[in-house]
């Protein structure tokens, strides 16, 4: 374990207030000016890095998942499309296609293409960056595929464009590229063993950030840190989220804090590394 | 209780979830499950076919209507073997139909004597309703007793045919201790119906719990029931039918009833003979100055198995 | 004589009529409000070891050791159409028990092992960890303890295990012992319809 974390705060938090939450709390991202969108209900909101409230728009539906791309537009992923905004919020295009977009819980981009995890069809769609479907990634034949019984299918999208998916079924973290191929994964189940995966499906959530994976899982709840190599680095938190949170979206900004989506609370905790040991 | 290793490994199970390292959850957490997760048939493939989740389905009503005709059926039976044919042969045959059938095989349930709770509790309670089969078993038995007296507990009730069964050698219980044992049952009467007619949650059917029998017909039930039942059945076999005479809340209000019953087990002593047989052989104490007393009478016909006489005594109504 | 004989008897008459009017009104109103059969059911939305949300409290096993009848009337039912057929199922194993070699937890959670784990549809030869796994409870060992309910409960496991009167077994008490001492009034009565054909807790949709 190289790293210690501290709980050093709370954003948001259920309610009817434009910081708040009213009925979910499902998607974290962080853009490139470091200031984070935290997406649940059909509305986008925005926090700058100090926690304040900075903008926020409406959505057409329930906004499952979110994503920045390169170029600073956002994806909003909901049930059978993406929606595609500006930094600031207006309104571009909407992807809608309910075969493959049944049910968007992730969005990732690599070289250009967009990647969209479809917890519905329990596979990782690739789009071109005008909306053509190129290829899914997970159904490579019928039992390769993403095992989800919590209901969301999580990805995060490396430098070189390699797609780090949590397959909680298997008790895993896997990597694809985006053609499809499984190039490797780390991960099993744990039992007792916090360096493990516990539970009937863990980890449920992945994101990427400084050359580690981020992990979340449920029932404990609890958020841990893995190298590349699947060794486990740090656990991040076990007991500062509701115990009966399920699906928690993780992001990592620049330095290093890591913030976690609690799906009961609604609210947005915030945790600190202390430095290495 | 003897420990096995079965308490063991469930005390462990719970103790490794009272350890689990979390605060006790927020209440009504709502879950969210926009996707069906639980694979379907398609995805599992291999000709499989998600199996039906087996319902057993609970006693057919129409067996419920049956038995309240039974009920009907066998309170007629009793007047007839009782009161008409006087014979104490038939009326002992019918209780030991009825301790086979609505004892051992109904299992003692459903009674009139619980009955009382249910029917205090629809009648305090608008939210409450009892179904009309139960209604029925209540009421029969009232409207019986009104006519003919105590004939369901004569020939009926499981609870009394199982006492009468063990009764070989009655002893005659003294007059004054008799009266004074006989208002227990309506003290138990208005504590159950008190008791009954709580709110939902603190409401208690106590009759029903503290049945002392049940555990007999059922085979099965806790140590100390069954050690109070085995109680019941050891002084019964002097005293005559002690639940029934000091406890049945039931009783008290077939006593009630009786009272105004015109026919019914009654002793005409017109042919001078005035032995007294019949209130040497009542066991219930329900002969008073060689008359019967409707209200005592539980319908055992040994007064009549007693009488010396030949022919048959007119009845007086 | 025979005048108070009649009196006597008139008397009698008028208050058997007006005894049998009071008996007959009361039944007749207790009819008109009459219910169907009714029997006791446990409610999964209120049942601690199945409530959504409250992982962390000590399984109940109330519906075991409160039943009248000696072996509980109570069994868990897998909801097949609602089971995740997981590789390692939460009610199945104690998944905190130490792994073993295979990666499977080394204990079973059910105390009297009641649970049968069969591998179900296409199975693959090489690793099992690819098969979907059929749970049936076995009715004759289950005594409803719950522990296996509290293992599959949200959001460990789907809830597709939950507690249910078997009314082959249920005596039908007149007030349910199980009901007297439910921490949460999870036991109650139901219409014999209703309760044959509601076998689902409600997952409120977002």
């Amino acid at each position: 374990m190289t790293m210690r974390y501290r709980h050093t705060g709370t954003l948001a938090g259920r309610g009817s207030g434009d910081a708040h939450f009213r009925e979910g709390l499902r998607a974290l991202a962080f853009d490139a000016r470091g200031r984070l969108h935290a997406a649940g209900d059909a509305e986008v909101k925005v926090f700058a890095a100090s926690g304040a409230l900075e903008h926020r728009w409406p959505a057409a539906g329930p906004v499952h998942a979110v994503g920045i791309a390169p170029d600073g537009r956002v994806f909003a992923g909901g049930p059978g499309q993406i929606e595609i905004f500006d930094g600031d919020g207006v309104p571009l295009a909407a992807w809608r296609d309910p075969e493959r977009l049944g049910l968007v819980s992730a969005i990732g981009f690599s070289n250009g293409d967009v990647l969209a995890a479809d917890s519905r069809g329990r596979a990782i769609r690739r789009f071109e960056a005008g909306g053509r479907f190129l290829n899914d990634i997970g159904l490579q034949n019928p039992r390769q595929d993403f095992r989800i019984p919590n209901g969301v299918l999580d990805f995060d999208v490396d430098a070189e464009g390699i797609i780090h998916a949590a397959n909680p079924g298997k008790h895993r973290v896997e990597r694809y590229t985006p053609d499809g191929r499984l190039l490797g994964h780390f991960g099993r189940f744990g039992g007792p063993d916090p360096a493990g995966f516990s539970g009937c499906c863990n980890p449920t959530n992945v994101t990427l950030g400084r050359g580690l994976v981020y992990v979340t899982e449920k029932a404990p709840p609890r958020v841990k840190v893995y190298a590349m190599d699947g060794g486990l680095d740090s656990i991040v938190a076990t007991g500062s989220f509701d115990p009966g949170c399920k699906n928690m979206d993780v992001a990592v900004d620049a330095r290093g804090t890591v913030y976690v989506a609690d799906t009961v609370r609604l609210s947005i905790e915030i945790f600190e590394p202390e430095g290495a040991a | 209780m003897i420990l096995r290793p079965a308490h063991a490994v469930l005390a462990a199970g719970i103790l490794v979830l009272v350890l689990w390292p979390q605060a006790l959850a927020a209440q009504g957490v709502q879950y969210e499950r926009p996707v069906e997760v639980a694979p379907q048939q398609e995805s599992i493939g291999g000709g499989y076919v998600t199996p039906p989740v087996q319902k057993p389905r609970p006693r057919a009503y129409w067996l419920e209507i049956a038995d309240v005709v039974l009920l009907a059926g066998a309170l007629s039976l009793a007047v007839w073997f009782v009161v008409a044919r006087r014979s104490r042969v038939l009326a002992l045959s019918l209780s030991v139909g009825a301790l086979a059938y609505f004892g051992f095989y109904r299992e003692g349930c459903i009674c009139p004597i619980g009955a009382i709770q249910n029917v205090a509790v629809a009648l305090t309670d608008p939210g409450y309703s009892i179904p009309i089969v139960v209604t029925a078993v209540f009421f029969l038995p009232l409207v019986f007793a009104l006519f003919v007296g105590r004939a369901f507990c004569g020939g009926v009730c499981p609870l009394g045919a199982i006492q009468e069964l063990v009764l070989l050698k009655p002893v005659q219980v003294p007059r004054r201790l008799d009266w004074w044992l006989g208002l227990l049952k309506y003290v138990y009467l208005g504590l159950a119906i008190l008791i009954a007619v709580q709110p939902a949650v603190a409401r208690d059917f106590v009759i029903c719990r503290f049945d002392p029998f049940v555990g007999f017909f059922r085979r099965d039930g806790f140590a100390h029931m069954m050690a109070i039942g085995a109680g019941f059945l050891v002084l019964g076999t002097v005293v005559g039918r002690p639940y029934c005479r000091y406890l049945c809340p039931y009783g008290a209000l077939l006593a009630w009833c009786s009272r105004l019953a015109g026919r019914g087990v009654s002793i005409t002593p017109d042919r001078e003979l005035d032995c007294g047989l019949c209130a040497d052989a009542c066991p219930y104490g329900a002969i008073e100055q060689n008359r019967a007393v409707g209200k005592d009478c539980l319908y055992c016909a040994r007064c009549y198995a007693s009488c010396p006489c030949e022919t048959r005594v007119e009845v007086r109504v | 004589m025979s005048d108070g004989i009649s009196r006597r008897d008139a008397l009698g008459k008028v208050a058997r009529g007006a005894a049998l009017v009071a008996l007959g009104s009361t039944a007749g109103f207790l009819v008109r409000k009459a219910d169907g059969q009714v029997v006791w059911q446990v409610d999964a939305n209120q049942c601690v070891n199945s409530r959504l949300g409250e992982s962390g409290t000590p399984v109940c096993n109330r519906c075991t050791t409160e039943c009248v009848v000696s072996h509980s009337a109570v069994r868990a039912v897998n909801h097949f159409e609602k089971c995740g057929r997981c590789y390692i199922c939460p009610a199945y194993y104690n998944i905190r028990s130490a792994v073993d070699e295979r990666g499977l937890p080394s204990e079973k959670l059910c105390p009297r092992d009641a649970i049968a784990r069969t591998p179900i549809g296409w199975v693959d030869p090489d690793d099992p960890a690819n098969n979907f796994y059929e749970y049936t409870i076995d009715e004759v060992k289950c005594d409803g303890c719950g522990l296996c309910a509290k293992g599959c409960m949200e959001p460990l496991g789907l809830g597709s295990i939950v507690l249910k009167v078997r009314y082959d077994l249920c005596v039908d008490c007149n007030r349910c012992a199980i009901a007297r001492t439910c921490p949460t009034g999870a036991v109650v009565q139901q219409l014999a319809a209703d309760a044959l054909s509601i076998d689902w807790p409600v997952h409120p949709r977002s």
